[in-house]
């Protein structure tokens, strides 16, 4: 049986009289991706900034590789391979390119960090952009720079926030095959939240839907894919 | 001796009240940290000087905070507008160098030395105060701070005006899709704001000096007030300047060190405990 | 871009020379002593520039360093604690380190309330220092004795106008040196990326406290030798130098001068001292104008005299040349 790189327990989070994710449980094995899917607001953000740490649990608690990682704050999360990207793009403006990725790579204190840094824009079309500032750059490959953030430094676990909003059809299916790739090639563990299906039934593992802050199913695409349950709340039988 | 010193105190609060709904008002609306305020409280005092040497005082009471008004719409519609998409720390930067262009004009109209106004000869009596003689011009002054106290929160609770004023400092863009003009409703609060700020200082001219460094020392007073009281809040406005000058005044006399510092000791509290209130938006 | 080390060492050896010439040609006093007061607020300005370029954090209390530096030497000389050398190596230190505990604090603190937090601090050290009367001469201000010599040399030949000049200029391209280099490592990449994003900046690993922190302490720093400077300059230390007035002036010239490059905000300092001074018939109304200059470059030109002499400097080199041009990303300081 492969290790729980991720291990999310009974994680609930209310605020203000809304239970925005309640009694969620989550587990990622090594070398799994593993896909988030369900309509809006049933959670998978608020999911993801929970386990990075970017939000306080109200119960619950997150283990990364066996290890309880519940009280500890977004920078130590990341520096033990906790990583995540954003939704909305989220990179340095005022930065070129290759300066915050092997920025992002320093921190991860590890050796070599200038060429793991140019691997990953190699990798990612972006080695040719690498003295662009980023606030130049196009939509697409911002959002390359954005996930290039979250892979530098050998991440165990890696969490995407909906990596394709935006994107054409044609960026999208690049964009899922370097990730497939980079995934298979790096042994890295991901969370991929997504509503664009034919991606996450293309290239997860695991698929787990969420609805209105809970879990209502989850197993492989194909089981997923044929549950009553799901069909009803979010696929519709034309899935 | 303490009956004075009370009363002194509330007359500078009530003086602050005057000055710090105006500054509540813009930030509130505009989300802007009125550095000019103090110099355009100087102002407004130096133009009531002029009037009331050349009328009366009554008229300077109501004329120079009307031309303050015309001026503050002005700076509304060419300054606040103009920079409404900028970083609000730009626009703060932009009202220093409002004050410093405001200073060098009044020493330049007026002159550098002391100037003083006499009160008005119907207020210029004493009014007997719990035993204690008390000019009747400081009697006016809290008078009027109470007034300006009441017409805003009437205002603000009952005119349609007041509603939108309300909304739009909680949610500009939402309140501009209802249909709200904005534009005409930023000028007005702008305009009484500063009209406030120019109302408090024709009535101040009487019982302190004017002199060119008149703006600083109300400014920052009036920074306490509005930071400690709660930037959105005029009533918590209110209470804090009467609190702060009664503080200034009957400390002044027991604690003299301390109570110079406690305020602000308190405005630092304040900014380090709740930032939010300064720091952006309001949800 | 990266200032390369040997552009740092090229320009400020060509700096101190230039300094060294002015020295040597210019004889009138009173013209080298308005420079040397101009340089001393152009180290003040770097501090608050640092501030604002690293951290984006506007002070309006950074004249609490300046004013604080000069009471800490006075009074350490006053009460002969120490010798002179290290009141002025004490001073420095413990600015810093003060300013890097409350930087601790403060730097947590957004937008405009930081700006709020620190006139509230800086106007409270000024009614403190106006009010305590005995050592320190409340309002009125005390006097400084410096002794006879200072690090061996005679202390009336240093504060000889020429001698000031040539030591302030001295200890402003050296400090631009120190900062250059400080801020072209690691520790100014990781500063200015907690400024340009500060939640990603985190999710990458950085704990954005302590860098943060610690340009509070260097800004602090810098604008305390400012305040050592003035001290040896003047020979005196009054509450004005704690007052809000002051630290919005050194914000001003940070602004006019432009935060984009190390030397804008003393490029700003210059041009105050040029226009309170040296405009003719005009100086009365030096406030107006620097007023004025001020809304000009917030509304025209943001980044300041800085900005519009790199746009200047980058329109000449786009002429069309002969050869295509090599594709490459933008061009930024």
């Amino acid at each position: 049986m492969t290790s729980l790189v991720l291990q999310a327990r009974d994680v609930a989070i209310h605020y203000g009289g809304v239970k925005a994710v309640d009694g969620v449980d989550l587990t990622l094995e090594q070398g799994q991706i593993r896909g988030l899917i369900g309509p809006n607001g049933a959670g998978k953000s608020t999911v993801i900034d929970a386990i990075t740490g970017r939000r306080k649990l109200t119960r619950g608690s997150i283990a990364l590789q066996g290890e309880d990682v519940t009280t500890l704050g977004v920078e130590r999360r990341r520096r033990r391979g906790l990583s995540r990207s954003f939704q909305r793009t989220s990179i340095f403006g005022q930065m070129p390119v290759r300066k915050q990725v092997v920025l992002a790579s320093q921190q991860m204190a590890m050796a070599g960090a200038a060429q793991d840094a140019d691997e990953i824009l190699s990798e990612l079309d972006l080695l040719a952009l690498a003295d662009t500032l980023a606030a130049d750059l196009g939509y697409g490959q911002q959002r390359r720079l954005d996930l290039a953030l979250a892979l530098v430094g050998r991440p165990v676990v890696l969490l995407l926030d909906e990596p394709m909003a935006g994107l054409s059809v044609q960026e999208s299916r690049d964009l899922a095959n370097h990730l497939q790739a980079l995934t298979e090639r790096r042994g890295v563990s991901v969370l991929l939240v997504e509503h664009d299906m034919d991606v996450v039934f293309g290239i997860s593992d695991a698929v787990t839907v969420f609805e209105l802050g809970r879990v209502i199913a989850s197993g492989t695409p194909a089981e997923v894919r044929s549950d009553a349950r799901v069909r009803k709340a979010y696929l519709g039988s034309a899935a | 001796m303490l009956t004075i010193n009370v009363f002194n105190g509330l007359v500078y609060g009530a003086l602050l009240i005057v000055m710090c709904s105006g500054l509540a008002l813009i930030y509130g609306l505009r989300r802007v940290v009125n550095f000019a305020h103090g110099s355009l409280y100087m102002l407004g005092a130096y133009l009531g000087y002029s009037i009331a040497t050349y009328s009366s005082f009554w008229v300077a009471l109501v004329a120079a905070p009307a031309l303050m008004a015309l001026l503050g719409i002005c700076l509304d519609r060419f300054g606040f507008r103009l920079l409404q998409d900028r970083d609000p720390l730009t626009v703060v930067l932009v009202t220093f160098g409002l004050l410093m262009i405001i200073e060098d004009a009044v020493q330049t109209i007026w002159g550098k030395d002391n100037l003083s106004v006499p009160p008005p000869a119907l207020l210029n009596a004493s009014v007997d105060l719990f035993g204690t003689p008390v000019p009747a011009y400081r009697v006016g002054v809290m008078a009027i701070g109470l007034l300006v106290a009441l017409g805003l929160t009437l205002w603000m609770r009952f005119s349609r005006a007041g509603l939108f004023v309300r909304a739009a400092s909680t949610d500009p863009a939402t309140t501009a899709m209802q249909g709200v003009n904005t534009d005409a409703l930023s000028a007005t609060v702008v305009g009484v704001g500063t009209a406030l700020a120019g109302l408090a200082g024709v009535v101040a001219a009487p019982f302190l000096a004017l002199s060119p460094s008149m703006s600083s020392d109300v400014l920052i007073d009036s920074f306490v007030v509005v930071v400690i009281g709660g930037l959105g809040s005029l009533s918590g406005a209110f209470v804090t300047a009467l609190v702060l000058g009664l503080v200034q005044s009957v400390g002044a006399v027991y604690l003299p060190s301390a109570s110079a510092i406690l305020p602000f000791i308190l405005m630092i509290a304040v900014l380090l405990w709740k930032p939010a209130g300064l720091a952006g938006s309001r949800t | 871009m990266t200032t390369s080390l040997s552009r740092i060492a090229l320009s400020a050896l060509i700096a101190l020379l230039a300094g060294g010439a002015f020295v040597a040609f210019v004889g009138s006093a009173t013209v080298v002593s308005l420079l040397t007061q101009a340089i001393i607020y152009a180290v003040f300005a770097l501090g608050v520039g640092l501030l604002l370029r690293q951290n984006g954090l506007v002070s309006f209390g950074h004249a609490a360093f300046f004013g604080s530096a000069g009471y800490s030497v006075a009074v350490l000389l006053e009460t002969q604690a120490v010798p002179a050398e290290a009141a002025i190596v004490l001073t420095l230190l413990g600015v810093t380190a003060v300013s890097f505990l409350l930087g601790l604090v403060f730097v947590r603190v957004p937008g405009i309330a930081f700006g709020m937090l620190t006139l509230a601090v800086g106007q409270m050290l000024f009614l403190t220092a106006s009010r305590s009367r005995g050592l320190t001469g409340g309002a009125d201000g005390m006097n400084i004795n410096w002794p006879n010599t200072l690090f061996g040399v005679s202390t009336s030949a240093l504060t000889e106008p020429h001698a000031m000049f040539a030591l302030c200029w001295a200890a402003l391209v050296l400090t631009m040196v120190a900062l250059a280099l400080l801020l072209r490592g690691r520790f100014g990449a990781i500063t200015e990326a907690v400024r340009d994003n500060e939640e990603r900046a985190r999710f990458i690993g950085i704990r954005t406290l302590l860098p943060r922190a610690a340009v509070f302490a260097l800004s602090g720093g810098v604008t305390a030798l400012a305040g050592v400077l003035a001290a040896l300059n003047t020979g005196f230390v009054s509450p004005e130098n704690l007052h809000w007035s002051v630290s919005g002036v050194a914000l001003m010239m940070v602004v006019v001068g432009g935060q984009g490059a190390l030397w804008g905000p003393p490029l700003g300092a210059v041009v105050y001292f040029v226009l309170k001074d040296v405009l003719g018939g005009y100086a009365d109304h030096w406030m107006a104008i620097f007023g004025a200059a001020l809304i000009a470059t917030i509304v025209f030109s943001p980044r300041g005299l800085v900005g519009a002499l790199q746009r200047l400097v980058r329109r000449r080199a786009a002429t069309p040349a002969v050869l295509p041009a090599t594709p490459r990303g933008a061009v930024h300081h």
